[in-house]
């Protein structure tokens, strides 16, 4: 019976092959039209392809502070008084409903661009919504970050859970059905250790996650980022820096144009342009926003921690002294220099730890594998173009995640998160 | 073997999408988005370090006072102006909401039109003047903006930007108290848009401000509500020199432009 045995064999390998069933979406029926993966990382979704949000008016939020560590008052300059507490933002609904968590990524701010559409989505979706700060942004290391260095991700994700509890503690009268988490970026993977965290903890008992481009390896990621101001730009010699380059691109532009009208289409009319920018140029660009993250995380966690690499110890700092020389020294350190100078000596003191190896290992996803690869309430989304990854990184979350995971094929990083394909899907896994 | 097929599968499908990229595409999907950027060869380039180092550059002899007026903004916008904001937008439906800021969008045309003919921008002057007309007869007193559906952008000029476009150095950059970044010839063009505003006295509105404090306290707060910058949105502790930097270059390519 070679039929029924070739049969068989078929379905036996079907069976077999379904954890390497990742759903990916084809680029033709996925019909985002942004192939170039720098220009959708920087410009996003065209307009008229994003979903339907509420508008601001319709949303009940506001911004609440807690203060979870009293001590940081008395330990920073008197220039940190906006965060000594955190900030947070809610929107509630009028009755029962399920609550998200949003983690943004390095640096964010929790009301930063993407993180207020995932509000809105979510929120028109009626949900609870809850939006965090990053724990590598300025406002969280400061108010809320035990030991103020960034890219632990386990203390990371430990500050984020004892915030969650804090948050949860301020609003008594919320009607909760169930726990979400999300995060996105830096947040996606700092939002599978809270996850992981919350096994064991049994706060919140997340009822889903969703992981939005996470960083598989962390080192292979800021590597990426750091290396991508390394690009070679053409137009930049003696006389024009890249920012001077980019202004002049930009006033010529608007000069042709008539008028200054700064709004989400004009980017792409920007692009079609004779200003068009090269994806050197958007690397660029796109290297230079996290080299000023590298630069706020290296100055905060070195003022905090009185390391004295950055600001020297005990030099007075009160509203009216100037910042920048700091700012100068800080910016000449990328997240490279962040990790070798300031995250592995703290780990080294306070873990024991050993070899940069060792460092990637437990911070990235792979410390998360077997949580992954059972834990049926995580789904990664991934863009297939997406710059902080590298070689590999796809098949381990192939490998990890199976048929959770989903594969868009462009997008860049985070850049088809208001494609309304994605937005359906992201709520399409709450619901389910 | 199933993984072989799915990236085959894998290929294929991008292999039909992808025309620009002549990516080589990894077994796992990976389309390897760096590969064809061209890097400086030995990865010193300090590009990035020289042009922000440059951008720092801002002529701010009165640093120290500007930071703590930055400061005071920064308390008073939490204490006192977005408590107000809040209050308003809470209190005032959406269309009347809209109604008070066309209205003084609309009084604000006045120095912008007479700013656009004194930088000789004809078609700008001709386009603001049919604003004005528009929107104070047909938009009811400018409560209403019928003249931007009619393919009629509001296009803002201010004294700052004439005396600019004249040549007139920016000066050393100002903090200003409750009003924010500014440097001293722009602060000089506040000052004369504000004369203007009032010696023209359109709709009698400048001249009924002086006996109702009020008309003023609600132009402020209709102001704060509809500019979308927040203290602390670039959470940074470096926003004092990033918001400077934006300053100026907006500054710049207004009066470019």
């Amino acid at each position: 019976m070679p039929l029924l045995h070739r049969l068989a064999a078929a379905f036996g390998g079907l069976v077999l092959c379904v954890p390497l069933w990742a759903a990916d979406i084809d680029a033709r029926s996925y019909g985002y039209p942004l192939s170039n993966p720098f220009e959708a990382t920087i410009a996003t979704t065209p307009p008229n392809l994003r979903p339907a949000l509420p508008a601001d008016a319709d949303i009940e939020q506001a911004d609440y502070q807690i203060k979870l560590r009293p001590e940081r008052e008395f330990e920073v300059p008197e220039n940190f008084w906006p965060v000594t507490k955190l900030r947070y933002r809610l929107a509630q609904q009028k009755g029962q409903a399920p609550l998200i968590f949003i983690i943004p990524g390095t640096g964010g701010h929790y009301a930063n661009s993407t993180s207020e559409y995932l509000k809105k989505l979510f929120y028109g979706a009626g949900y609870h919504v809850v939006q965090l700060s990053s724990p590598s942004s300025y406002d969280f290391m400061t108010a809320a970050s035990r030991f103020a260095t960034p890219g632990f991700t386990s203390d990371d994700a430990d500050d984020l859970y004892r915030v969650m509890h804090a948050v949860r503690a301020q609003h008594p009268k919320l009607a909760i059905s169930a726990f979400h988490l999300t995060g996105y970026s830096l947040g996606a993977l700092q939002a599978a250790f809270v996850s992981h965290l919350d096994e064991t903890r049994r706060g919140f008992n997340f009822k889903r996650v969703l992981l939005l481009n996470p960083p598989v390896n962390l080192y292979t990621s800021i590597s990426n980022l750091d290396r991508l101001v390394q690009t070679r730009v053409e137009g930049i010699d003696d006389t024009t820096t890249f920012y001077e380059l980019m202004l002049g691109k930009l006033t010529r532009y608007f000069q042709r144009k008539g008028h200054i009208d700064l709004n989400d289409a004009m980017l792409y009319d920007f692009q079609q342009s004779k200003e068009q920018l090269s994806d050197e140029q958007m690397a660029m660009l796109i290297g230079a926003v996290f080299r000023f993250a590298a630069a706020d995380i290296a100055f905060t966690s070195d003022l905090i921690n009185r390391r004295g690499l950055i600001t020297p110890v005990g030099i007075p700092i009160g509203e009216g002294t100037s910042l920048t020389p700091f700012f100068k020294r800080a910016l000449q350190c990328d997240f490279d220099c962040y990790i070798t100078e300031q995250l592995i000596p703290m780990w080294r003191a306070r873990y024991n730890g050993g070899s940069l190896n060792q460092l990637i290992n437990q911070v990235s996803l792979y410390a998360l594998e077997d949580y992954l690869r059972n834990s049926s309430k995580v789904a990664v989304m991934h863009n297939a173009d997406d710059v902080i990854l590298g070689r590999g990184d796809l098949g381990f979350l192939r490998r990890t995640l199976g048929e959770r995971l989903t594969v868009y094929p462009h997008g860049g990083h985070l850049g088809n998160l208001n494609y309304r394909v994605n937005s359906d899907a992201m709520l399409e896994f709450f619901r389910g | 073997m199933a993984k072989r097929f799915t990236a085959l599968l894998c290929t294929c499908l991008l292999a039909s999408g992808l025309v620009q990229a002549e990516h080589q595409v990894d077994d796992d999907g990976f389309t390897q988005p760096l590969q064809h950027l061209q890097f400086n060869p030995r990865l010193d380039q300090r590009e990035f370090e020289r042009s922000t180092l440059g951008a720092l550059n801002v002529y701010d002899p009165l640093e120290s006072w500007n930071r703590r007026v930055y400061h005071f903004n920064y308390r008073f916008d939490q204490w006192v102006f977005l408590p107000l904001v809040d209050g308003y937008r809470y209190v005032t439906p959406t269309l009347v909401q809209h109604g008070v800021s066309n209205f003084f969008s609309n009084l604000g045309d006045v120095p912008s039109l007479l700013n656009s003919l004194l930088q000789f921008k004809g078609k700008r002057s001709l386009q603001t003047s049919a604003r004005l007309l528009f929107n104070t007869t047909l938009g009811v007193a400018g409560l209403w903006d019928p003249a931007s559906r009619m393919g009629l952008p509001k296009q803002k000029e201010d004294f700052g930007q004439t005396l600019g476009v004249y040549g007139v150095p920016a000066g050393p950059y100002l903090m200003l108290p409750l009003l924010g970044p500014a440097n001293l010839r722009d602060t000089g063009g506040l000052v004369v848009d504000f004369g203007v505003e009032s010696q023209v006295n359109l709709l009698n509105v400048a001249e009924a401000s002086g006996n109702h404090p009020e008309i003023t306290a609600l132009k402020m707060v209709d102001q704060r509500a509809i500019t979308d910058f927040r203290y602390g949105q670039l959470n940074s502790p470096f926003e004092y020199e990033k918001l400077r930097y934006a300053y100026s270059e907006a500054r710049k390519l207004q009066i470019a432009e």
